[in-house]
């Protein structure tokens, strides 16, 4: 009997460990550890933020999921990494501490046959003075809705703004709390849910809604853009996103580095070099990412972290990491089976693994002031690099240690996101955009990267229905219901 | 070498161009067929997507210099006007649009370093901004009000004129058409009530008709009212729209206050069971 264990249970290892457990069945072992007791649909979490859907609305307990798989749960962290074992066994193993099931702070020591890096990113607050609280937290001049329990917090905070903006003037400030963020869709979304929301309650009239991006330009999304068709036109996302914002007095900043967030208060600056300060009321703007701060150890107890993992402490699988010169970035240098090129029976996928390098153009301040997107590597890609690393374990249990590997390179792979713009069912909208692949492949297509018909999106209700209808599909199947396999990542 | 110039309506410059990484060999090859064109068209202005190359490049006549601009962003922009442009894409037809006059810029110079640039004049920053919005599949087209979109289109196609967008004209959605749209309810409803007699209906019910009448003719009367008034303070704000001239408006007053009448009088005469 081989032992997988799957440490993250979030899209990517939740569905790497329950696909590898259906493949695999009950003659080898699945475990996931996981410092979560319940699984989050986190594409919802904007709708728990204005209050939209409550918090049980888009998470579930992961317990009974896991039990009716037969899966190993373990509501734990992981801490640390020993792919060769100790000094007195070959055997590679996990150090945990318990987050619950009645063991909190309790460490333990669980080996593995094969071991899958799946704990998504820290949200790391701290990157930004002010944005977090000094322990790695979210910090009190801002809110975010990375997780529901934010999302529920933000609704609160929101709630009191609308009340305020009965009688006053109030200005409220979303988007990216750092230079190298990811994850602006969020943002976006969740700013024009607020503008949306707003309306509802007749305060728009007293709100100041502004946007703050590190993209440099409007509807990069964090992908260098696409093309949008919106009243039966073509136009750019650029061109899509000034509209939007525009139409709903929507005033916005981009290229900006926040650099400092006090009461009521940010500092920043901009890709131009020149600094400035914005004021609110409310603000939600998102954290960067970073690795979660895993150690790793050889077998004689020496740090091996570096080997290991990437400067910013996501997992080197079989990527190229040579530093390179833009103009040199290939569409091969991304992983395509996700293997740690040192510990074959390692593999990372979501966004623990570590990129070769940025998607879009890198840039910087005159001040030397890194400013732009990083990677995006949720949503659909997290799911589909998950299955495909599943899917390679369980060959290689089944056949050996020699089994052809499954890949999924994100330079050959599309990706779909729905973002929301506004909740109702006759009222809702939103953007649905499709992106081939998801990082760009100039040899393949010389210019754009991309193959511009299959780069697109358009705006409207039926997107607003399409993303609740995913989130209802994607719940059902995390839950393992019924046909669960045959919904697509 | 000098290429040819896309020219509405060939849809090919339909693209987002691809950001340029390498300033040396095919790029320069690029630069040189810009610049060429530029000379032998005489432009101010040519981005490599109007004449075929899908990059983020962009030429500016500035002095009798040509300066190239390669994979420029807009970080900020300030005062918007309306400016009124020509391209050869469109023909050189004049088109209106809004631009900012104050604008900061970044982009890679001929070696590809990175350089930041503010303009403050509404010329060069129209300029910059209109061939910057090839480089985004976004022509002047794309710029103009969806609502009067087909009208441009058909103008470029040598049937009507082009529509005038600055801010002085008519609004997309005028809040007059409210009052309007409630009294044209109300008259539905009365013109329904004269119906009523020709079927065997209750005196009770027929009452209550009749009561809706007398009540829905001074609403309707108000209503054309306040509508007067606020079409007069739009076509204050709109001057040159021509569904806010004044005759327009005492003729919608006019056609609606009468057929209240009508309906009114005719309710009296027929609805009323007294």
């Amino acid at each position: 009997m081989a032992r997988l264990v799957v440490m993250g249970g979030g899209v990517s290892g939740h569905t790497a460990a329950t696909f590898a457990k259906k493949w695999l069945g009950d003659e080898h072992e699945v475990v996931v550890v996981t410092p979560n007791s319940q699984w989050n649909w986190i594409p919802s979490n904007i709708w728990v933020g204005v209050g939209q859907m409550t918090k049980e609305d888009v998470v579930f307990p992961l317990a009974p999921v896991y039990e009716k798989a037969g899966i190993d749960y373990r509501q734990a962290k992981a801490v640390s990494i020993h792919p060769e074992g100790k000094t007195d066994s070959d055997t590679p193993y996990i150090t945990i501490e318990y987050t619950g099931q009645g063991k909190e702070g309790q460490t333990e020591e669980i080996t593995y046959d094969y071991l899958i890096n799946a704990t998504g990113p820290k949200l790391n607050f701290d990157a930004t003075p002010g944005l977090g609280d000094g322990k790695g937290q979210l910090g009190e001049h801002t809110v975010s809705v990375c997780t529901a329990d934010h999302a529920m917090h933000a609704n609160l905070e929101l709630q009191k703004i609308f009340e305020k903006a009965k009688t006053q003037k109030q200005k409220i400030l979303v988007g990216t709390g750092h230079g190298m963020c990811t994850c602006q869709g969020a943002a976006f979304e969740y700013i024009f849910n607020i503008e949306h929301e707003a309306k509802k309650a007749g305060v728009r009239d007293n709100l100041e809604i502004k946007w703050i991006s590190n993209e440099s330009f409007l509807g990069d999304f964090g992908m260098g853009g696409l093309h949008m068709k919106v009243g039966g036109y073509v136009v750019s996302s650029k061109l899509f996103a000034e509209s939007l914002f525009a139409e709903r007095d929507v005033p916005w900043l981009i290229g900006a580095h926040v650099t400092k967030v006090e009461a009521g208060k940010i500092e920043y600056e901009l890709l131009d070099g020149s600094t400035g300060e914005e004021e609110f009321d409310f603000a939600m703007l998102i954290p960067p990412f970073a690795g979660v701060g895993l150690k790793a150890y050889d077998k004689n107890g020496e740090d091996m972290t570096d080997k290991i993992f990437a400067p910013n402490g996501f997992m080197k699988v079989d990527a190229d990491y040579t530093a390179k010169p833009y103009e040199e970035w290939k569409a091969s240098d991304w992983p395509r089976t996700y293997q740690n090129p040192d510990y074959k029976n390692m593999f990372a996928c979501g966004i623990a693994f570590a990129p070769p390098h940025l998607i879009s153009k890198p840039m910087k301040s005159p001040n030397g002031t890194p400013i732009n997107p990083t990677p995006p590597r949720t949503g659909m890609p997290a799911g589909i690099i998950g299955k495909a690393v599943a899917h390679s374990i369980c060959d290689m249990i089944k056949e050996g240690e020699n089994a052809h590997l499954h890949e999924a390179s994100m330079a050959e792979m599309g990706a779909a996101c729905v973002a929301s713009a506004g909740k109702g069912a006759f009222d809702g909208t939103a953007a649905a955009m499709t992106v081939y692949p998801v990082v760009p492949d100039f040899e393949k297509y010389p210019g754009t990267g991309r193959d511009t018909d299959y780069t697109f999106g358009e705006i409207g209700l039926a997107g607003h229905w399409i993303k609740h209808i995913l989130h209802h599909m994607f719940i059902y199947k995390a839950k393992l219901k019924p046909g669960w396999t045959l919904i697509p990542e | 070498m000098v290429q040819v110039l896309k020219q509405y309506p060939d849809e090919s410059i339909n693209v987002n161009a691809g950001p340029v990484r390498n300033f040396t060999g095919s790029y320069e090859q690029m630069l040189e067929d810009i610049i060429d064109t530029m000379k032998a068209h005489n432009l101010d202005s040519l981005s490599a997507i109007e004449i075929g190359y899908a990059y983020q490049l962009m030429v500016i006549r500035e002095h009798n210099k040509y300066i190239p601009y390669a994979n420029p962003r807009v970080i900020t922009q300030k005062n918007p006007f309306d400016s009124t442009e020509k391209t050869s894409y469109f023909h050189n037809i004049p088109i209106m649009v809004k631009r900012y006059q104050t604008l900061s810029i970044v982009y890679d110079d001929r070696k590809g370093n990175m350089q930041t640039k503010q303009i403050n004049d509404p010329e060069e920053a129209a300029t910059f901004l209109r061939t910057l919005d090839y480089l985004f599949n976004t022509t002047l087209i794309d710029r103009i009000p969806p609502h009067q979109r087909e009208q441009a289109i058909k103008a470029l196609a040598g049937k009507g004129h082009m529509p005038d967008t600055s801010d002085a004209f008519c609004p997309p959605e005028s809040k007059k058409v409210y009052f309007v749209s409630v009294a044209d309810k109300l008259l539905f409803f009365m013109f329904i009530s004269l119906l009523l007699p020709l079927f065997s209906i209750s005196k009770s019910t027929l009452e209550g008709w009749y009561t809706f009448d007398k009540i829905a003719f001074p609403i309707v009367i108000i209503l054309m009212i306040g509508f007067f008034f606020y079409a007069q303070y739009e076509a204050k704000k709109y001057k040159q729209c021509s569904s806010c001239q004044v005759g327009n408006n005492i003729g919608v007053m006019v056609k609606r206050v009468v057929a209240a009448s009508a309906f009114a009088i005719g309710a009296y005469l027929f609805v009323n069971p007294n």
